[in-house]
């Protein structure tokens, strides 16, 4: 188990309480302001209306009148207990009650002295009557105060509350993210332990966890693909390098000892043979890398696959075979000419090496919606049926065929080809008759003049 | 001719080295890309055989600055992986060939040859003719002795490459590469079933045959004999 300070997820849910409780104790402290101000200002406007009435009554009634109004209203037993003092320029109280010094002028807040209570505190209210007498109208404060107490209390009982409510939400939340995290990172460790099968659990939320999770899946099973491809490939190199290898060490050792010049030429036919082995993997690899897509071009479609018919259908004859094409004209895809070329003549190659003299070979290039369809189609046996899956895999052959030359490679490299270009390669037991087409994204019309030839 | 080599492998520079110079050049070494690039400076070179991976400066690096200081030699290409990256890199960096290793000795040497008439020929060619063989590069017309002959475009293309390179042999590769602008090699041999069909459609009437097969090369047109 990681340290919770080091733990992202922790770390998150917390930073988020943390917020949460700061924006709770700012909004309790302005809250508590401005009720502050409100309450005082109340107070205020009480002892100012007060002080206003006790001078119109002076000025009405004089000092008399002054000192009786104040007699009755400090008799009265009113629950906003309001005090009153005249005090005359030495300091010295004329009337009412309000046990503290003559105060400066204005609105305040006076210390006095209760009798009950001991010091205390008040708003107050000083206006001068005339220039000898000072009226001072003060009322305590204590309810004021008793009031705040209540609602700190109360506010910081609900804000512990939260806090508590919180931080549990956070524990909560914390470790429900650490605990979709950790069943990824886990898988992952069985992963890297070896388990190359394993893949990380998806959940049936469908929330980011689990899409990440599939999105990993995905990941490994095309790693696993390509690893398994790299493991087939490097087997079968070993194995199909094997054969002409020895072939070619026989050759050279009967030259030793017999017509060597005849024998070398022979070896060399043979390592030409490996080396284009070789040349066809690495191409291969090439093209699945997906790299030569920078150099993609608009290719003329029909008028390469006139041009490659033409150019063979003079050798597919010299077999005694025949080649037949039917190219429709304008067609163009976005792509490299030359891996094309090569991924048509690799069809017509196989079509012709894998059918008996006397067969037809049909190659058609056709519109089909938003795809360009290249087709090389005989009447030949086929393939097995068990066998067409696998066919397009590197060195793949069909059982039957060993003896015909080849390594496999051509349909290999054509799939390759036509996956580097956004398509695929569709193989058929046609029935009589073997086909394969390969699928191509095509340019909209306009970017290729119709061009007609062959027949 | 003079003729630079820069080859890290010294087994290949020294291959390539005795069968040029069996043919008559004389041949520099460079082994790596700094010495080739003050040979290529300091000296009169007529071809530049550079290798594209070498020490310290590399072969298309080679060309960009030979290039770019006005040296206008021709220059071939070796790679030792046929990737579309090298050919598109190559030719782009101003290499006028290129050749993937492994490669035949015969090979180079059609290309060598090739290589040094190359410069004479940019001039504008429109009609070609050698030994009655007469070619009219912009109406597309061939005749022999007077007569004409009809050829399908890559009959008439192969043609061409044969007569400009005027007794010079023509590799199948280098047919494949100018004709068909394929620079991989097809199992089956197009480039023979064209030639023997231009070959008949040549010949017609019991003419001597004009077309040289150079066994396990490729062709060239017949000389004067």
């Amino acid at each position: 188990m990681r340290k919770w300070r080091s733990s992202a997820a922790y770390k998150i849910a917390f930073l988020n309480f943390g917020a949460y409780a700061a924006g709770l104790a700012v909004l309790g402290v302005i809250v508590f302001v401005v009720m502050h101000i409100a309450f005082t200002r109340q107070l205020d406007s009480m002892v100012s209306d007060e002080a206003q009435t006790l001078v119109d009554e002076y000025h009405s009634g004089g000092d008399g009148e002054l000192a009786e109004a104040i007699i009755v209203r400090e008799a009265s037993s009113s629950p906003t207990h309001m005090m009153y003092g005249v005090y005359a320029p030495d300091g010295r109280r004329i009337h009412g009650s309000f046990p503290a010094a003559r105060p400066s002028l204005g609105l305040q807040q006076i210390a006095f002295r209760d009798d009950s209570e001991g010091p205390d505190k008040a708003r107050a209210r000083v206006v001068d009557l005339s220039p000898g007498e000072r009226l001072v109208v003060a009322v305590d404060s204590d309810w004021l105060e008793t009031i705040e107490r209540i609602i700190i209390i109360i506010f910081s009982i609900a804000f512990i509350g939260a806090c508590l409510l919180g931080f549990a939400g956070s524990v909560f939340l914390g470790s429900y993210l650490r605990r979709r995290l950790y069943s990824i990172s886990h898988s992952a460790q069985a992963i890297i332990g070896g388990d190359i099968r394993k893949r990380m659990p998806v959940g049936p939320h469908r929330d980011e966890f689990d899409e990440l999770a599939a999105t990993l899946n995905r990941m490994l099973d095309r790693i696993e693909g390509l690893l398994e491809n790299l493991r087939q490939v490097s087997s079968d190199i070993a194995h199909d390098l094997r054969t002409p290898l020895a072939r070619l060490r026989n050759r050279l050792e009967r030259g030793a000892s017999g017509d060597a010049s005849a024998a070398v030429e022979e070896a060399i036919s043979q390592v030409d043979d490996v080396l284009s082995l070789f040349a066809a993997i690495l191409r291969i690899a090439e093209v699945e890398a997906g790299e030569t897509r920078r150099f993609f071009r608009i290719v003329d479609l029909s008028a390469l696959a006139t041009e490659l018919a033409e150019s063979f259908a003079p050798s597919v004859e010299e077999q005694k075979r025949t080649l037949l094409w039917s190219v429709e004209p304008g067609i163009s895809v976005t792509g490299d000419r030359e891996l094309l070329a090569q991924a048509f003549v690799n069809l017509l190659e196989n079509a012709q090496r894998h059918t008996p003299e006397g067969s037809v070979i049909r190659l058609t290039l056709v519109v089909a919606g938003r795809s360009a369809c290249l087709s090389v189609r005989d009447n030949g046996p086929g393939v097995p049926t068990g066998d067409l899956p696998r066919i397009t895999k590197r060195f793949a052959r069909v059982e039957s065929n060993r003896g015909t030359p080849g390594y496999g490679l051509g349909l290999s490299l054509a799939d390759a080809v036509a996956k580097l270009h956004k398509g695929r390669l569709t193989l058929r037991n046609e029935k009589p008759g073997f086909s394969a087409t390969v699928e191509l994204p095509r340019n909209p019309d306009s970017s290729v003049e119709g061009r007609t030839r062959g027949n | 001719m003079r003729i630079l080599v820069a080859e890290d492998d010294t087994d290949t520079a020294e291959f390539i080295q005795r069968g040029l110079g069996e043919l008559g050049h004389n041949v520099m070494l460079a082994a790596d890309g700094l010495d080739a690039m003050h040979l290529i400076t300091a000296e009169q070179i007529d071809l530049a055989i550079l290798d594209r991976m070498l020490p310290r400066l590399d072969g298309l690096s080679i060309v960009r600055r030979a290039r770019a200081a006005g040296i206008e030699m021709p220059v071939l290409i070796l790679t030792a992986l046929g990737r579309i990256e090298d050919r598109v890199g190559g030719l782009e960096a101003g290499a006028d060939d290129y050749l993937v290793k492994p490669f035949a000795f015969s090979e180079l040497a059609a290309r060598v040859n090739a290589l040094a008439r190359r410069k004479p020929l940019q001039s504008e060619t429109t009609r070609l003719e050698q030994r009655g063989v007469v070619m009219d590069l912009l109406k597309r017309q061939v005749s022999r002795d007077g007569v004409a002959l009809t050829l399908q475009p890559r009959e008439f293309r192969i043609l061409e490459e044969l007569m400009r390179e005027e007794g010079k042999v023509v590799t199948r590769t280098m047919l494949l590469e100018r004709v068909w602008n394929y620079h991989f090699d097809p199992q089956t041999n197009i480039v023979d079933t064209h030639i023997s069909r231009l070959r008949s459609k040549l010949n017609e009437g019991g003419k001597p045959d004009l077309i040289e097969t150079i066994r396990g090369v490729g062709y060239r047109m017949a000389t004067d004999a």
